[in-house]
């Protein structure tokens, strides 16, 4: 408890200081928001013109791309710090952290807010709304406490993704992220149905880099689409073993750490 | 003349030590074209859908990627992060005019580009099967309409970048413009697929030549004469926005303030 609020806290003070500047902080939220009308321009565009993309109707691709949105959207927001992790070790930084009493890798995921996540979040959950809104699903007080599990769930693995990747800065000292940003476009190819792709793309986004449960098998799983719909149920337990191994990555390369030395 | 050639020069060679950020902003308009592909291998895999067929579909990203990959390591940020923290100054009192710089500088970087472009073009239509090259005639007009890409890429992304002098949020105009051109310039979609009126306005705004222009003629589904008509309206942007460029730089200068060290 006392960890969390000192955490809002550690955020709420960069979002003081970025209210300082009006306009960039409307640039960003507006080119955010922009970003997220023309993907939704791109999909009306094209199921204009089809019914469905392997069975995925409009609405099922909106919810898709929302749910990726959404848990990008978190990402920034709340845990921006952790793509600045790269200039954190190479800076030599993360001797202040350590010789706080709070976890490390809270402060360090929390050096930083960014705001372009908010208008992500936003708009992910207008678009995961609008989807649930002209879709037919059968609701009963489980489904509901299932579908949020599911939300949950998606947004840990987004943030598992992003932590177990930024660790790996540990051992390469590189001062940007490059390998976790590399990784983290892949994860755009989530946003379409985990079906159209060729064998081996399915493998990396189903099983190697677990992208498709943040959006594609959660969907699946609640629409009653696709051939392997309980493939969503594992979502929960696929986001405790990816948030086990960003952990175990982190730890593994913080004992690694040996400052900037000067 | 000789200055801005030595430019040239300097930033090919230049041009592989930032090859991992070249990777990096490839990374974006790579995965754009896997997943369209995928996307578009499955529509069109029994029917065509508004005349584009598959192997046509397939041409179109495939000339889309190049496109998106032309004049990507002309150093933006650098030149942005160079108007933010006062540094251009320094380019100022050179000898040399500071738009023709800025665009010898994203010539020179071009040789990397179209390298990696030769890769992955062969690679996917290793994967993916052949595609049909056009008639000679038309053949010619899409080489003019790439070769008047490169200003036109360049003019767009300095204008964009200048807006440094008004504003701290780099990203943010970065992320707008982005987005825009994904739009606009029918690399997302071709512009065909979008409602009437948007489509219009993507015809005749300068992204239309980023990738619609090239492509269509490419695929051939404009004529000589139509494709005549888009490659002069890429050409009057370039003249357009080239001088546009010298009256935001002429404002933006006037409002740069740069603290003495």
């Amino acid at each position: 408890m006392r960890t969390a609020r000192l955490y809002l806290r550690l955020l709420g003070a960069h979002f003081r200081s970025l209210l300082e500047y009006e306009a960039d902080f409307l640039i960003l939220a507006v080119a955010t928001v922009l970003m997220q009308v023309i993907n939704i321009v791109f999909l009306a565009a094209l199921f204009a013109k089809v019914p469905a993309l392997n069975g995925w109707t409009f609405w099922s691709v909106l919810m898709m791309f929302g749910l990726v949105a959404l848990a990008e959207g978190v990402g920034s927001l709340f845990f921006d710090g952790m793509w600045s992790l790269a200039w954190q070790i190479n800076r030599g930084e993360l001797d202040y952290y350590l010789v706080r009493p709070y976890p490390v890798v809270l402060q360090s995921s929390s050096a930083r807010i960014g705001i372009n996540g908010l208008s992500n979040i936003v708009m992910g959950a207008i678009m995961i709304g609008t989807g649930i809104a002209h879709v037919d699903i059968g609701w009963n007080p489980w489904l509901v406490l299932l579908a949020v599990v599911l939300l949950i769930s998606s947004v840990v693995i987004k943030l598992s993704i992003n932590l177990a990747t930024n660790a790996v800065s540990f051992w390469l000292t590189s001062p940007t992220p490059m390998f976790a940003f590399a990784l983290h476009q892949v994860g755009d190819l989530a946003r379409f149905p985990l079906s159209i792709y060729p064998v081996a793309l399915k493998a990396v986004l189903g099983v190697a880099l677990p992208f498709a449960f943040i959006s594609f098998f959660p969907v699946a799983y609640l629409l009653d689409t696709g051939q392997s719909r309980w493939v969503g149920l594992l979502t929960p337990l696929v986001a405790a073993y990816c948030a086990g191994v960003a952990v175990f990555v982190f730890k593994r390369g913080l004992r690694r750490y040996e400052s900037a030395g000067n | 003349m000789r200055g801005y050639r030595a430019l040239i020069r300097a930033t090919a060679r230049a041009a592989l030590t930032y090859r991992f950020n070249l990777l990096l902003g490839l990374g974006a308009v790579l995965v754009q074209l896997v997943s369209l592909l995928a996307v578009w291998r499955v529509i069109l895999a029994d029917s065509p859908v508004n005349g584009f067929t598959w192997p046509q579909m397939r041409a179109y990203l495939l000339v889309a990627f190049a496109a998106g990959t032309m004049v990507s390591l002309m150093g933006d940020f650098r030149m942005a992060f160079r108007i933010l923290d006062g540094d251009v100054a320094l380019d100022l009192v050179k000898p040399i005019d500071y738009q023709k710089a800025r665009f010898a500088e994203a010539v020179g970087g071009l040789w990397i580009e179209v390298v990696l472009i030769g890769v992955v073009v062969g690679i996917t239509l290793a994967v993916t099967g052949g595609v049909d090259t056009p008639a000679g005639s038309a053949l010619a007009l899409f080489a003019v309409s790439m070769l008047l890409l490169v200003p036109l890429k360049f003019l767009i992304v300095y204008v964009s970048t200048l807006t440094c002098f008004w504003t701290q949020n780099f990203m943010g105009v970065q992320w707008a413009r982005l987005a825009v051109v994904n739009l606009l310039s029918g690399a997302l979609i071709p512009l065909a697929y979008l409602p009437g009126w948007l489509a219009t306005v993507a015809q005749w705004s300068p992204f239309a030549g980023l990738t619609s222009t090239p492509a269509l003629i490419f695929l051939g589904r404009v004529g000589v004469r139509e494709g005549l008509q888009l490659v002069a309206v890429q050409l009057a942007w370039v003249v357009v926005l080239w001088f546009g460029a010298r009256l935001v730089w002429r404002a933006g200068l006037r409002r740069l303030t740069v603290n003495g060290g």
